[in-house]
């Protein structure tokens, strides 16, 4: 084991910066999900009025009126669906996948992006307006750009509840039909 | 072996695992080994989760006084150095949570319950137990370098220098901590989250960080820091580790 310390009695002050990881895009991660499509189809799921008050009803409120999605199908059949979703924590914004099977249940799950801020600009549209359309990184570099935090208090709390928003969206859509 | 790397997949994973984002780095190695750690964590999450109905630690808690149950390999390792850190902290370090630190027992591969109302909790070392397993696992594919963090609890192996980071708790953001080469670092809080009756010494510190050669003492030895508030308590050097109060 050998530890570096970088600077620490100076910690508290350096300025924190911002850090920000892309894992994969949502193509990617639909292809990691369901090996076997040999096509994904972009589908919007929309719910009326009717199915945002039954997901409400239930306890999940849909958050969204329409969601994107990518079905993926292997010939005639249907495999499943893949939906990017993103949730704002405390200081994090987290962009991430959940592939959900012909039988309704979780796949996997798969985070796209994580995004931390020195500030409450997290919630602020313009910065995280910035990363849209960035494309991952797809080659390690060692340096900086591996960082990795070490923290007490992250928690997948958002990302567990959005993957459940998920699942009964998806239910939702697929009794109505807009599955195929 | 057939190789699956270039098929366009970043070396780094992440996937929420373990009640946090879990990371999987890997800088040398097929990319199913990504696949291989998330599975190993996911074993030790369904077997020590107090959340998961069907864990050793879950029938554990549903017992009765003088009942007993069979538990796994997970189970004996991390129970075996939860009982070590007790006796070395006069129960100080407590997975019992004020339940009966003296309340279970482990006889060969049983877990005695010996006291109705007694509950455990691994949280507070789980975690880095199962970021050790992921780089077994690691390590097992093939892997010759890469890292796992769990959610600040992490492990990097091999020929890499991995940059460390201290996530702001306060104020957000991040700062440079320490480069980490073949070794393990946790963070963990002091204050009301931290599991300690002992109030902080110098409260202006609230997170300690502890680095040594296995997560799962890293992990757990941020809570003797936390309740001693002693970066040169002696359970630091007998575990090879180093501790950090900021």
């Amino acid at each position: 084991m050998r530890v570096t310390l970088a600077a620490l009695s100076a910690s508290a002050l350096v300025p924190a910066s911002a850090f920000a990881v892309d894992y994969m895009n949502a193509e990617q991660a639909a292809k990691l999900m369901f090996p076997d499509a040999d096509r994904f189809e972009s589908r919007d799921l929309t719910l009326d009025a009717a199915q945002m008050q039954a997901l409400a009803a239930q306890g999940v409120p849909a958050r969204s009126q329409t969601w994107k999605a990518q079905v993926a199908h292997r010939g005639a059949t249907t495999l499943g669906v893949v939906v990017v979703d993103e949730v704002v924590g405390k200081f994090e914004l987290i962009t991430y996948a959940v592939g959900i099977g012909s039988d309704g249940a979780v796949k996997q799950v798969e985070i796209l992006s994580y995004r931390e801020s020195h500030g409450h600009e997290i919630r602020l549209p313009a910065w995280r307006k910035q990363f849209v359309g960035k494309t991952p990184a797809s080659t390690l570099q060692v340096g900086e750009d591996i960082a990795n935090i070490s923290g007490a208090t992250l928690s997948c709390k958002h990302v567990t509840d959005g993957v459940k928003r998920i699942v009964h969206v998806v239910d939702v859509a697929k009794r109505a039909g807009a599955l195929g | 072996m057939t190789s699956h790397t270039g098929t366009g997949h970043s070396a780094r994973r992440a996937r929420p695992l373990l009640g946090t984002l879990v990371e999987v780095g890997v800088v040398e190695g097929l990319v199913h080994a990504h696949e291989a750690a998330f599975s190993a964590m996911a074993e030790v999450q369904s077997q020590l989760s107090r959340f998961e109905p069907a864990s050793d630690v879950a029938r554990f808690n549903a017992l009765r006084a003088n009942e007993s149950l069979t538990v796994g390999e997970h189970a004996l390792a991390v129970l075996a150095a939860a009982r070590l850190l007790a006796d070395q902290t006069g129960d100080a370090f407590d997975i019992s949570l004020g339940t009966g630190p003296h309340g279970w027992r482990v006889e060969g591969d049983r877990l005695h319950k010996l006291k109705d109302g007694v509950t455990i909790d691994l949280g507070g070392i789980a975690k880095g137990y199962a970021v050790d397993r992921a780089v077994d696992a690691l390590i097992a594919a093939d892997c010759k370098a890469g890292w796992v963090n769990a959610g600040g609890d992490l492990r990097a192996f091999g020929d890499i220098d991995l940059p460390v980071t201290l996530r702001d708790e306060y104020g957000g953001g991040v700062r440079s901590f320490a480069r980490l080469r073949d070794g393990a670092i946790a963070t963990s809080r002091f204050g009301s989250s931290a599991r300690s009756t002992l109030a902080s010494p110098r409260a202006v510190e609230a997170h300690v960080s502890v680095a040594a050669p296995l997560c799962l003492w890293a992990d757990a030895l941020t809570k003797v820091l936390s309740i001693s508030g002693d970066t040169a308590h002696p359970l630091l050097a007998l575990h090879h580790a180093q501790g950090w109060l900021h």
